[in-house]
Formats: C-alpha cells, structure tokens, sequence
C-alpha cells in the first residue's frame, strides 16, 4: 500500500490544528502588536471544561463544547481586561507584556494540574473505536474530518469577517494605527477585549478538538503554542490567510519530513523550518 | 475678532508635562465657529501636544479643556462625537485599508448604512483624485493623495471643528496649494473651524485669521495673522532669538 496519501492526510490534519492556533494568534497580535503566550493555555483550558462538563457532569457533548469554548473567550477577554490592557494604559513595555502573559500562562496551566491531576485524560467514554473515513487512499477519524472542517470555517469566516463587516474594518483600523483608530471614534479596548475573546474561544475550540483525536494533559499548550506561533511567523505574522499558509506548510513539512526518520524529530524539522524562515523570509510567506 | 461669536473651543491654563519636560505651560488658546486659527513655532514647541490635549492623548497637568464654554474631560475615542476631527501629525491613513475603506472607518459612529454611504459620496466628491483610487490600498497613495485621504477622513463626521497638524509636511510646493486651497474651501463651503499647526507660514496666511506662536511650551504671541507676520516675531522666534 501507498503511505503517500496517509502522509497527506495527516499533513492536512496536523496543519489544520495549526491553522485554528496560527490564525487565532494572529488575530490577537494584529490588534495588540503583543506576544500574547497565555494563548497556549487556552487550548486547555477549552479542553478541560469539555472534560469536567461532558464526561464528568455528563452533559451533552454538544452543550459542553458550546461551554468549552464560551469559557476558553471567557478567560481571555478576562485577562486581557484585568491584565494587558491595564498594562497598555501604563505603557508597559512588550518585554513587561510577555512575561506577564508567561506568568498568566503558568498560573492556569498550574490550576488546570492541580483541579484536573497532571494524568492523561480522554474526553471520550471508553476507548471505543471512531468511525473513520477513506479517502483517496489515507484514513481518516471522524474527529480529524471536524478538525479540517473547523479550520476551513474558522479561517474563511475570520476573512470574511475582518473584510466584510464593520466591526471587522474597525479591528483591521485598530491593527493598523491604535492612536488614529481611537481619533475616529473607535473604542479600541473595547474591540481588543472582543478580538481576546474570539481568539481564545478558537483556541479552546483547538484544544477541544485535539483532545477528541487523542487526550488531553495540563501542558497540551505548550505544544501546540510553540507550532501555532511557529506556523504564524512563517506565514506572516498578524495576518489570517497567512497563519493559514503557514500551518498548512508546517503540517506537510513536518509530516513528510519524518517519511524516513524518526516520528522524534518531528519538533526539530518545526524548528527547522522557522530558522529557515526566520533567516532568509523574516517578514513570512505573505510578507506582513 | 469674533468676540461676539461664542467661543467653540477653549484651552485654558492647560500645562502638559512628559517626565521632566514641559511640553507646554500654562497655555490657553481659543476657536471661535468658523474661524481658522493657526498654531505656529519651532519643532517641538508643543504645537502638536495642543492637539492632543483636546484629544485626551497627552496628559494635563493643569487646566481645562473647554467646549462651548462647559469644561469637559476628553476619552479620545467619544471626543470626535461632540464634531471634532483630528488629522494628526504625518498623514496616517489606515495604510492596509483601501482608500474607501478608510472612509467608512472615518464615518465608524454613523450607523445609518445609506447616510453613510451618501457622505463618502459628497466626501469624494471634494477630492476627485480620490474617487478614482477608491479600491486602491491607500498605503500605496502618493503623499499629497494620503494627505488629502486624511483630511477627507476626517471630513466624513462633518465637523464642527478640524485639526490639522501639519498637513503640508513632506509634500512638493505644487501639492502644498492644492492642500491648502481645500482646506480654505472646507472653511468657506461648511463653516467648519479649523485649528490648523503649519510651519509653511506662506500657506498658512492665506487661511488663517488668528493666530498663535509657541515657543518651548509658552504662548509668545497672538494676534491677528497678517499682524504676526508684520510684527517681526516669527523670525525671532525661528531663529531662537527670542
Ligand atoms: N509622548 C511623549 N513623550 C515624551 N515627550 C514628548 C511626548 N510627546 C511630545 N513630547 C515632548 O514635548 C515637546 C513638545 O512636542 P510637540 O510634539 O508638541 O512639538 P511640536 O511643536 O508639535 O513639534 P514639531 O514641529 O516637531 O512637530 C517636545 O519637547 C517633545 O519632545
Ligand atoms: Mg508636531
């Protein structure tokens, strides 16, 4: 049998879980211009509550996604209202930003160990087998089907909407220039504190949804922050279609690199491929 | 001049301080509706922080800003409901949104789609080089086009009163004029009030009808325009012989 089109498949699986971190990291960093670290956390955060609602309240899985992701936005326009945006008004420094946003990071993801035990969890009863899907030739998990559809939604209804809308003109104004944006009439912290929102929501989805294809752990975040944010600089940092780009890069990259050696070096060739950018495209693929 | 007309927008006693420097002490300037008054001095005067002192973007130390002669404190995104525009110092369009796109953004508090669509028509009206750029990404506009996009920006709320920080900053000559004749054409055709910072004094003469010089944080001068310029003390003033 031809591995070809199973490599495929999980290149496009592994670059849609990016695409959900790269875009919605993007997002916040376009509006703030600020490393935004606690982005990690939210992954777990959405995972977590899924946990506690749907396998241990024994809610609908349905309703306790919906929860999952309210919660993760919840947290985040939390802490960008009682934290950086605080941090703004005073004119911290970015340097001040990214370690109070590493310190945020470290707290919840110390919280989540210390409710939910540092174990592997599933958020799934049982270790029952998911329906699966052939196409062209690579299988694929009904959970991997959701996480692509969900890449697919969330990157082209995040376009639309940042092009199409008012309020989405408003948050490309704020990227743009926050003094002049403010000039205007618009209320920025009120828009950075909903673009907080809509981003960690989506990183909760992310983290919902890698916890249905495999299982969950407190440190999840650290992971899939380290190949989101890789994934958004090589596409473009601040820019959704190149978050997109980036991550889907990553993913075939990543996965096709490890035809012939070991699944471990996996991190490395992720690396690899930022340092490649880093030195020879710094501004990324779609040049932001 | 003007003093039977009520005084539209005041700073009285407004000191603005960054760390140890006084970016202005204890200044008090005025507009009057439909008056053009220019703010002159040498870089770094404080011009620029008079602006943004309206705006609630610099920090007063004492002093009040006053609209309508009732003292209020400005938020800077809810100072542009009362019908202020500001187009600060070095053009900043919106670089990444189209020229009509900066528009809509410039109109953000109108909420009715057909009204706002009506202003960005009469808008691009006054600035024909514009209506032919309309999708074009404005970052890409020569420097007089950006200008004028900003000025048209903030012609979109209709305003009272315009701010205008150096508008003929870094264009050619040719550029300047045309600048400057709209902005004698907003004054003439909307009764708008214009509070305008220019170190191009040639230009600034053919609009102006009060004006202020500012030296190192200090108002050391107001007068008429014309008797400014006779008075000799913007010389002294440039060349720091004050
Ligand atoms: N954000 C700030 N932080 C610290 N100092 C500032 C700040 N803004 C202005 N200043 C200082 O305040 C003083 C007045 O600045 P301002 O920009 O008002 O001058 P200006 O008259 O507009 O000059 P120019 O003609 O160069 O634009 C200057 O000494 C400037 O260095
Ligand atoms: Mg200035």
């Amino acid at each position: 049998m031809d591995i070809i089109p199973q490599i495929i498949a999980n290149s496009i699986i592994a670059g849609s879980v990016y695409t959900l971190i790269a875009v919605s990291f993007n997002l916040i960093y376009g509006a703030t211009k600020f490393f935004n670290i606690t982005h990690g956390v939210m992954t777990a955060i959405g995972a977590y509550a899924v946990f506690f609602f749907g396998k241990q309240m024994g809610l609908s899985v349905w309703v306790a996604v919906l929860i999952g992701v309210l919660i993760a936005g919840m947290i985040g326009w939390l802490l960008d209202r009682f934290i950086y945006r605080p941090l703004r008004e005073k004119k911290a420094s970015q340097l001040a930003l990214l370690v109070a946003s590493l310190g945020a990071f470290t707290v919840l993801q110390a919280l989540i160990a210390i409710i939910f035990t540092s174990r592997f969890q599933t958020l799934t009863h049982g270790v029952g087998v998911q329906k699966t899907f052939e196409i062209a030739g690579g299988i694929i998990t009904q959970t991997q089907v959701l996480i692509v559809i969900a890449a697919l939604v969330v990157t082209a209804g995040l376009m639309f909407f940042l092009k199409c809308t008012r309020f989405g003109k408003a948050v490309r104004a704020v990227s743009d220039d926050n003094e002049v944006s403010k000039i205007i009439g618009i209320n920025t912290d009120r828009i950075i504190g909903i673009i907080f929102f809509i981003g960690s929501a989506i990183a909760g989805l992310a983290g919902i949804l890698v916890g249905f294809d495999t299982a969950i752990e407190p440190t999840m975040g650290l992971v899939l922050l380290l190949k989101g944010v890789i994934a958004a600089i090589v596409g473009g940092i601040g820019s959704i279609y190149g978050g997109a780009i980036g991550a889907l890069l990553l993913g075939f990259v990543e996965n096709f690199g490890i035809i012939k050696i070991a699944s471990e070096w996996k991190d490395a060739i992720a690396f690899g491929l930022l340092i490649l950018f880093l030195i020879f495209r710094p501004r990324g693929i779609v040049r932001t | 001049m003007n003093t039977d007309k009520e005084k539209l927008l005041q700073l009285k006693g407004v000191s603005v301080q960054y760390g140890g420097v006084h970016a202005l002490d204890t200044v008090s300037v005025s507009l009057d509706e439909g008056e053009v008054v220019a703010l002159m001095g040498p870089n770094g005067a404080g011009k620029s922080t008079i602006l943004k002192a309206i705006f609630g973007l610099a920090p007063l130390h004492t002093g009040r800003v006053l609209w309508y002669e009732r003292p209020f404190t400005p938020v800077p995104h809810e100072v542009v409901r009362n019908g202020i525009a500001f187009v600060p110092q070095g053009r900043r369009v919106f670089t990444t949104l189209s020229v009509e796109e900066n528009l809509e953004i410039g109109g953000y508090g109108i909420r009715d789609e057909k009204e706002l669509k009506k202003r960005i028509e009469s808008v691009m009206d006054m600035f024909p080089a514009l209506k032919q750029k309309r999708k074009t990404l404005s970052g890409t506009l020569s420097g007089g086009q950006q200008q004028m996009l900003a000025i048209a920006r903030g012609l979109m709320i209709d305003p009272k009163v315009l701010l205008l920080d150096e508008p003929s900053l870094g264009l050619a000559p040719k550029v300047v004029k045309e600048v400057f004749k709209k902005i004698a054409e907003i004054n003439k055709n909307r009764k708008t009030a214009i509070m305008i910072v220019e170190h191009n004094i040639q230009s600034l003469l053919s609009v102006a009808h009060r004006g202020y010089v500012l030296d190192k944080g200090r108002i050391v001068a107001e007068d008429e325009a014309e008797k400014l310029t006779s008075s000799g003390i913007l010389e002294r003033v440039f060349t720091g012989r004050l």
